[in-house]
Order: structure tokens, then sequence, then C-alpha cells
């Protein structure tokens, strides 16, 4: 049974439209026309319990919106929504109760207090039992290893200490599912890998339902192996990792030094990237040309000194989706 | 494997409310800085005001009800409770929709509303505890008259009454944040009305006539002037009812407004976002 059930949800934002300069300004103290603007259109997804989902796509392409309707504090304007079997705004209260959040621009510590008074006050709201609180907060401090600074006031705390903080407080009362928006900006590649090992043992261990959002997709190939693509309010695909990889992941790039600076490079079957000094990129497509082969046509023609094969990233992959378009069509749940 | 959980029906639960308003007072307490100097600055203001009365009796008539004791203790005891009433105790619900920060807030299985409130009272109690030590060096300054029990326990229901008052006035003020994310032109607009035809200063009953109708019709009265003239015996024990009706009647009508202010903005952010 899925724990997270969307179907064709769907958010419409009503805003201010205003003509430009201070004349405009004025005239929209008197007279105002509204924009609409659809945030999210009609998406539809199911998560299984303990399933850790990327969910991807541009700035403004509706995420901070899908998230904020999962959490209950945003009603959307058509589709149902079930969380846990709960209907989120209808009953935010008991929805809260089920979920935690981190969100990587905000914090939900209290600012004044020392970090250790935060949980305090989160094991009250939650109503977490003495002996579990005890139990998660050994357990979190070792592994966000935060016993250094329990003591300190969270607004003195570095951006990488306050986030995992942030994180052991989301999880402070076992929720059954974790929403994380961007919980990796900002930080150092030590502080990432530390907030990424921790989401992977919580969803692991804990069987945390996890829906990540986030820029970076280092994220999501270290931890996901379902990816949702959004991208102007609409799912634009939604199923493995591997598969967008094998669909999309078509052109390798061989990198190719050359021995001798040569006028004009041109190899049959491959297309030049670009050229710095003697190193050539040559992008070429895995399906019609095998990376021997293309090889051995440039050894033919020129003389070379080194050559490496780069393997699309991910982050490539998903940028050409967000500049072309996702083109297969099928937009499929995970098989 | 995680199993979904029976939703159970919701019972209310004092804990958080009670520890939102410790955590509240440990906060205020941190401010150590802060703490001398409002009882610094009280015991300045108690001293200059004593001045300014001395001044203003020596060279008009008394009014035949606040004598220059009365008029002293007046104003002393105003900027006492003004250690409490002058606190903006919801001024957290302006900056946290201000910065968008409430949006945490919603998701946590709590009131909302009763979360300011709890934080509020917490602040306000911690303040009202330096009203001893501020009342034991005034006494070194002025001499204070002090009234029989009855009228001192009425006088703290009016307090207390009054501080509800207050409390929702501020509350509205920062609810219209929900609207406008800026509130300082209507925070002017308040401090200045309240310190006016509050009675905080300069006592009601020395306005003129036509203002002192306006100023008594006002819901500002409720916060200095009622609690302060019956302290004095302007108000007299066979008009305590009036004034407690007429306190608790603000308390109820501005308490409405609140929550109808709080409701309308909570749905605001709810269909636009925060």
């Amino acid at each position: 049974m899925a724990i997270i059930e969307a179907v064709g949800l769907r958010k419409v934002f009503r805003s201010i439209e205003r003509e430009p300069g201070l004349r405009g300004a004025v005239a929209a103290l008197f007279a105002r026309s509204y924009a609409e603007k659809v945030a999210v259109d009609d998406v539809s997804f199911a998560l299984e319990p303990g399933e850790l989902v990327g969910y991807i796509g541009p700035n403004g392409a509706g995420k901070s919106t899908t998230i904020k309707m999962l959490t209950g504090i945003l009603v959307p304007t058509a589709g149902t929504l079930r969380v846990a079997g709960i209907v989120p705004h209808a009953d935010r209260i008991a929805n809260a109760a089920n979920i935690g959040v981190v969100f990587g621009q905000r914090s939900q510590l209290y600012w004044d207090l020392p970090l250790r008074e935060s949980f305090e006050l989160l094991r009250s709201i939650y109503d977490v039992p003495r002996e579990r609180y005890l139990r998660n907060m050994k357990h979190f401090a070792e592994i966000l290893d935060l016993e250094r600074f329990l003591g300190t006031p969270v607004r003195q705390l570095s951006l990488g200490e306050r986030m995992r903080g942030d994180f052991a407080a989301a999880m402070l009362h076992d929720p059954l599912i974790v929403y994380l928006d961007e919980p990796t900006i900002g930080l150092d590649v030590v502080a990432k890998e530390a907030i990424r090992e921790f989401i992977a043992t919580v969803n692991r261990e804990r069987g945390t339902t996890v829906i990540l959002t986030t820029h970076d997709l280092a994220d999501v190939e270290r931890l996901s192996r379902r990816i949702i693509l959004i991208d102007e309010g609409r799912v634009i695909y939604d199923g493995p990792l591997e598969r967008l990889r094998e669909e999309y992941g078509t052109h390798r790039t061989l990198v190719v030094t050359l021995a001798d600076a040569y006028p004009e490079i041109a190899v049959p079957g491959a297309e030049v990237e670009s050229r710095e000094a003697n190193v050539v990129r040559l992008r070429f497509n895995r399906r019609q040309l095998t990376a021997e082969a293309l090889i051995r046509r440039v050894t033919e023609r020129y003389q070379i000194v080194d050559v490496a094969i780069i393997e699309p990233d991910i982050e490539s992959i998903v940028r050409r989706i967000y500049l072309e378009g996702y083109h297969d069509g099928v937009i499929g749940a995970p098989s | 494997m995680t199993a979904l959980p029976a939703v159970q029906p919701r019972r209310f639960r004092l804990e958080p409310y009670l520890h939102f308003a410790r955590t509240a007072m440990a906060r205020e307490a941190t401010y150590r800085f802060d703490v001398f100097t409002s009882i610094a600055s009280v015991l300045v203001r108690v001293y200059l005001l004593r001045m300014v009365w001395i001044a203003l009796y020596s060279r008009n008539a008394a009014p035949h009800d606040l004598p220059l004791h009365a008029i002293i203790t007046y104003s002393t005891v105003a900027l006492l409770m003004s250690l409490v009433m002058d606190i903006d105790q919801t001024r957290l619900l302006y900056e946290k929709l201000h910065d968008g920060s409430i949006a945490t807030d919603f998701m946590k299985p709590i009131s909302v509303p009763l979360y300011f409130f709890s934080d509020g009272t917490g602040e306000v109690l911690f303040h009202a505890t330096l009203i001893v030590p501020s009342l034991v060096f005034a006494l070194l300054i002025v001499h204070i008259d002090v009234p029989g029990p009855l009228v001192l326990a009425v006088f703290f229901v009016s307090f207390l009454l009054g501080y509800l008052v207050g409390f929702c006035i501020n509350f509205i003020m920062n609810c219209i944040a929900f609207w406008t994310l800026e509130i300082h032109a209507a925070r002017l607009i308040v401090t200045w009305v309240s310190d006016l035809f509050g009675g905080e200063i300069i006592p009601l009953v020395i306005f003129p006539a036509f203002l002192q109708k306006l100023a008594f019709a006002l819901p500002f009265a409720a916060m200095f002037s009622t609690p302060l003239l019956i302290y004095v015996g302007v108000i007299k024990p066979d008009r305590y009812a009036e004034a407690l009706g007429l306190h608790l009647l603000w308390a109820l009508v501005l308490g409405t407004i609140a929550t109808l202010a709080w409701r309308a903005g909570a749905k605001r952010v709810v269909v636009q976002g925060g």
C-alpha cells in the first residue's frame, strides 16, 4: 500500500500584476489586476513505504509547492493527496506528527537557545517518550557528531553544524516520512557527505520514506534509485535513475591528447565538442560507434599521446532534459 | 518495515505550551543587559515624572481628586506596569511572517496561535518579575500610596484584563503582516494612540471634557487608565462593576477580532503560500 499518493495535484497562485515604475506602483494601490500562475499542474505519483525518491527540477518547477502541499500548509487547488492515510491540509496536526522536514535554507531550530534545548522542546512538541528520546539522541549525536556543540546557541553554529542539528531535529520523533528540501545547499564536501550518509542510514535502518529535492544531482546519484523529474509544474519523468541514464546517456566523450598541433581535426562519426591546444573532446553516440572503433579512426589520422573516455553524468543528462524536454513521452511508474 | 499508524483521536496536551512559555522566560533571561537597562529606565522615568508633576502642581491648582501624592503614585505604578504592558509579546508573529519561517511552525503538530500566546506569556512573566526590584528601588526615590486589600485586589483583576486587551491589540496589529508583511506604520500609530489615550503618562481625567469622552470610549483606556484610577481611588467601589464589565467587554470584542484576523491570515497562508 502506498504511503504517499498524489493524484492530479494542481496548485494555482494568484499574484498582483503591476505596471512598471512609480506610476504602476501608485496605480496598484487603488486598482489591482491579478495574474494566475500554475505552480503545480496535474502531478500524480505514489510512494511505497521505505522508498527514497529524488524530486528534481529546475528553479520554479514546482518542487517546493509540492512539498508544502505534502506537509499540509498549502491547500491544493485541485487533485487529491493522501499521506499515511491522512489528507494533509484537512488534518494538518495529525499529518505533522507523521512527518519530519528539513529545509536547507531555513532552520526549524530555536535561534536563541542552545541546540540541546531545541531538542528538548521538540521532544515535548512531538510527545516522544523520554527513553526513546535519549536513545535517538545518543544515536544521532554519534553519527552526526553533535556532542561538541550541543550547548552552543543555534545562531552561533556554522552552516554545517546547524544542518546536522536540523537533521537530528527532524528525525527525533521517528517520523514515517521525511521531506528534505535542498538539504545540502551551501555545504562543503565533507559536510555534504556526512549528511548523505545520515540520510542513507535513516532510510536503510529505520525504513523512513524520504522525498529529496535538490539541485545537487550528486545527492540523487548517491542516494536514490528512483527519480521524479518535474518541469513547469508537470511530471516529465518518473522512474529508475538507471533508465534515464540509459535512454539519455547515449553520448560519451572521448578526450584525446594529440602529439602534434594539427590545424584542423575531423573524425567521421564524432563531433568536436571543444578543443584546447592539443586536447580535443570528441562526442559520439555509443549506440552507433564503439569507443574502440572511434579510437582506431583517430589514430589512423593523427598521432596521439593519451586518451580518456568520459561517461555521461546525471547532471548533463538532466541539463539536456531541462533544455530539450523529455522525448520518450512515457511517464511510467517504476517497473 | 514501516507500518502505517492507525489514526488516533488527538488529545490536547498542555505540556508543549508550558514548555514554550518556560523557554521564552529562559530566552529573555539570557539578555541580561536588557534586564538591567529596563529597570534603570523605569527608575529614571519615575524620577523625571516626579519632577515634572511637582513643577506643574506648584504653578497650578491641583485637581480636587488627584492631589500631588496621588498623581505621583499614579505615574510610578504606571511605570511599573509598563514593564509588562509595553512589551509587544506577539512580535514573534510579525517576525516569522516577515522572514517566512512561520511555515516551519505550521509543519509541527501544535496550535500555532497558542504557541505565540505561550511564548508571549512566558516573555511577559519574566518581565513581571522585574517589577519587584524596580518597586524596591522606586521607593527610595518616591513615596507611593498603598490602598486597602479590596482596592488592591480589584486593581490586579483590572490589570489582568487590561493585559488581555493589550495582548489582543498587539496580536491584531501583528496579524496585519499576513497581508502587508510590513507593519511599521501600523505599529507607530498604535504606539502613539495608546500612549496618548491609554493614560500611561497623563491621567485621562485631566484631559479636556471632549477628549475624555473619546479616550474613555476607546479600548486603550483599559490598559493603564482603568486599573490606575482604581488604584488611586478616582474610580470608587460603586463603579467597580461598571469598570470591570467594560474591561471584559473590550477583552471579548478584541479577542473576537483577533481570532477572525488570525483565521483570515492563516487561510491566506494556506491558499497563497508562506
